[in-house]
């Protein structure tokens, strides 16, 4: 579980982070979305205890970071590529990082399986490709089987077949129960691996939901039609209650009526259809006009919900 | 799909007083140290040079006049070599944080360890262990080295038994790892490796030509003069530090780079 509470960061006169607050459960993979420069890495870099915060706490499993007993067998993380030396060897930078919290020799050849590094284990970490440097990431934070994973952008230089793979990663560590927070931009990406979402922009929550209600809420489905009497099919949907708009080559768009409704409205008109196609609005626009408004939104309906309990 | 661990992996409410503490990191260091070609390249590059420049240096002071072998040091003849140890262990000590700070290792340092200052304690630990075996053993290796040179080209030696002579030796050694503590810590002060390196030349090699310019010898109270003059010399001359308080002074330095940097590494974002 992650919970931060009023987290605040500035560099100099930018507010990178401004009052953050969002809960982060077990069990689910929760995206973190936001534009680049939103504060999503600044955020992550400060539940890590890698950066101070000037205001608010951030807490992994109630304890701020430095509190932590056996940080690696807690929270892992993967907070960038390359964050190892590459003079190192593969096995040796494991190693390394496997004394420091007392883990098993054995566990490091078992994350090396499960990221598919075996084979190079022996071979020097500069010389690996920056897919092979994000699985050696990735193995880190497993490595001490912790309970809350934090991975900021994990695809990034993976090529489709990678990406699938840290999809299904993510979500079956989820599903063993650990808490999961993804921060990413691909909001497609994140449509497909995260259940929950936290949404921010320029430093500050936009939403906290879940990837349900988002699409539901922003992927606003309109109906196109052409027809050879754009006029008439106006005049029988606006009989039925229905405002089109009508674009300048007689397409006419409808909102909030399913496709069938039209489709019976024109039957009923006796009028010719050449084209009834449902359209989703895409993820990202709905996405980019979120972000670029920084409007504040929460709960399932519209009303204020009671703020998380922390404990 | 993943194995659940053995032992204290459970929440911290349960676990006894036992955590990712300075033993840990301490073995993590160590590796660290260890699984880098550039440390064995530097200490390499120390014994070799060392060796080679004591060999040389004291080959030149064979066969001389009566006349020119008066106020001879011997002692400080032979350690004359361990000049090279004061660069290149100063340079571990730069790189063995800047280096963290150059490839982002250190995330992964300050991710494993809840603490900065386990990771300050550890460096240190490992670090000074290190040079402090090293130094010894090269100043001890450098003298008897020296010395059958010496004998054997007809120079006046000196032995361990003779009054100074194993202080010299022994905090000359200990010299060495001083070098590598002030590296250290302007590493952290500083954690570019190129400014730390830079700052640590400057100190190390410039400062003595340039205040030797100015009256009052204030060269003798820098860490090479110190090192030269006061702490490698049986007998030390007039106008220098002896050797105890070079030496203490030296510490000063390093304890002074040492706690500002922990201090830095404490509080600053990583």
């Amino acid at each position: 579980m992650i919970v931060t509470y009023g987290l605040t960061k500035r560099y100099g006169r930018t507010m990178a982070v401004d009052d953050l607050s969002f809960t982060v459960t077990p069990g689910v993979v929760t995206g973190f979305l936001g534009p680049n420069g939103s504060g999503k890495s600044t955020t992550m870099r400060m539940i890590m205890g890698l950066d101070m915060p000037d205001a608010g706490t951030a807490t992994v499993n109630g304890l701020a970071f430095d509190e932590l007993r056996w940080p690696l067998r807690e929270v892992g993380a993967l907070l960038d590529a390359k964050a190892f030396h590459p003079g190192r060897t593969a096995r040796d930078h494991l190693r390394w990082l496997a004394q420091t919290n007392d883990i098993p020799v054995a566990r490091i050849d078992e994350v090396l399986d499960i990221v598919g590094l075996t084979s190079v284990a022996g071979k020097r970490a500069g010389k690996f490709s920056l897919g092979m440097g994000q699985r050696l990431g990735i193995a880190s934070a497993l490595l001490g089987d912790p309970g809350v994973l934090l991975f900021d952008e994990p695809v990034n230089g993976l090529d489709p077949e990678g990406i699938r793979w840290v999809r299904h990663l993510l979500r079956d560590l989820a599903a063993e129960g650990r808490t999961v927070l993804v921060s990413s931009h691909l909001i497609s990406e994140m449509a497909l691996t995260a259940e929950r979402l936290v949404v921010i922009g320029r430093g500050t929550l936009i939403a906290e939901t879940s990837v349900e209600e988002f699409t539901a809420r922003h992927q606003a489905e309109t109906i196109r039609v052409v027809t050879p009497t754009p006029q008439l099919m106006v005049s029988a949907l606006s009989r039925a209650g229905v405002r089109p708009s009508v674009a300048e080559d007689g397409t006419i768009v409808v909102e909030g009526v399913p496709s069938a409704r039209v489709g019976e409205l024109a039957a009923q008109a006796a009028l010719t259809l050449h084209e009834l196609t449902p359209q989703r609005a895409s993820l990202e626009d709905a996405f980019m006009e979120l972000t670029s408004e920084a409007v504040e939104y929460r709960s399932h309906d519209g009303a204020e919900r009671a703020p998380v309990a922390i404990h | 799909m993943t194995i659940a661990l053995t032992g204290p992996s459970t929440p911290t409410a349960t676990a006894g007083p036992a955590r990712a503490g300075f033993r840990q990191a301490v073995a993590a260091e160590w590796t660290k140290l260890f699984t880098l070609r550039s440390t064995k390249w530097i200490l390499a590059i120390t014994a070799v040079g060392t060796l080679l420049v004591t060999f040389l240096s004291a080959q030149s002071t064979t066969h001389k006049s009566h006349m020119w072998y008066q106020g001879f040091d011997p002692t400080n003849q032979s350690l004359a070599g361990l000049s090279i140890g004061a660069l290149s262990l100063g340079t571990l000590g730069v790189l063995i944080i800047s280096g963290e700070y150059s490839t982002g290792t250190i995330r992964s340092s300050l991710a494993a360890l809840g603490r900065r200052d386990s990771l300050f304690m550890a460096k240190l630990a490992v670090l000074s262990a290190v040079t402090l075996v090293l130094g010894e053993v090269l100043s001890f290796g450098a003298f008897f080295l020296g010395q059958a040179i010496l004998s054997g080209g007809g120079a006046p030696t000196a032995s361990l038994g003779q009054p100074g002579v194993l202080r010299a030796v022994v905090l000359t050694g200990a010299f060495l790892s001083l070098f590598s503590l002030l590296g250290f810590g302007l590493g952290l002060m500083i954690r570019h490796t190129a400014g730390a390196l830079a700052t640590f030349a400057g100190v190390t090699l410039l400062a003595p030509i340039l205040l030797k310019t100015i009256g009052g010898h204030p060269v003798r109270f820098t860490p090479a003069g110190i090192f030269a003059n006061s702490v490698a010399a049986v007998v030390p001359q007039s106008d220098q530090l002896s050797a105890t308080i070079g030496f203490m002074l030296m510490v000063l330095y390093c304890t002074g780079v040492l706690v500002a940097g922990s201090v830095l590494l404490a509080k600053r974002d990583a």
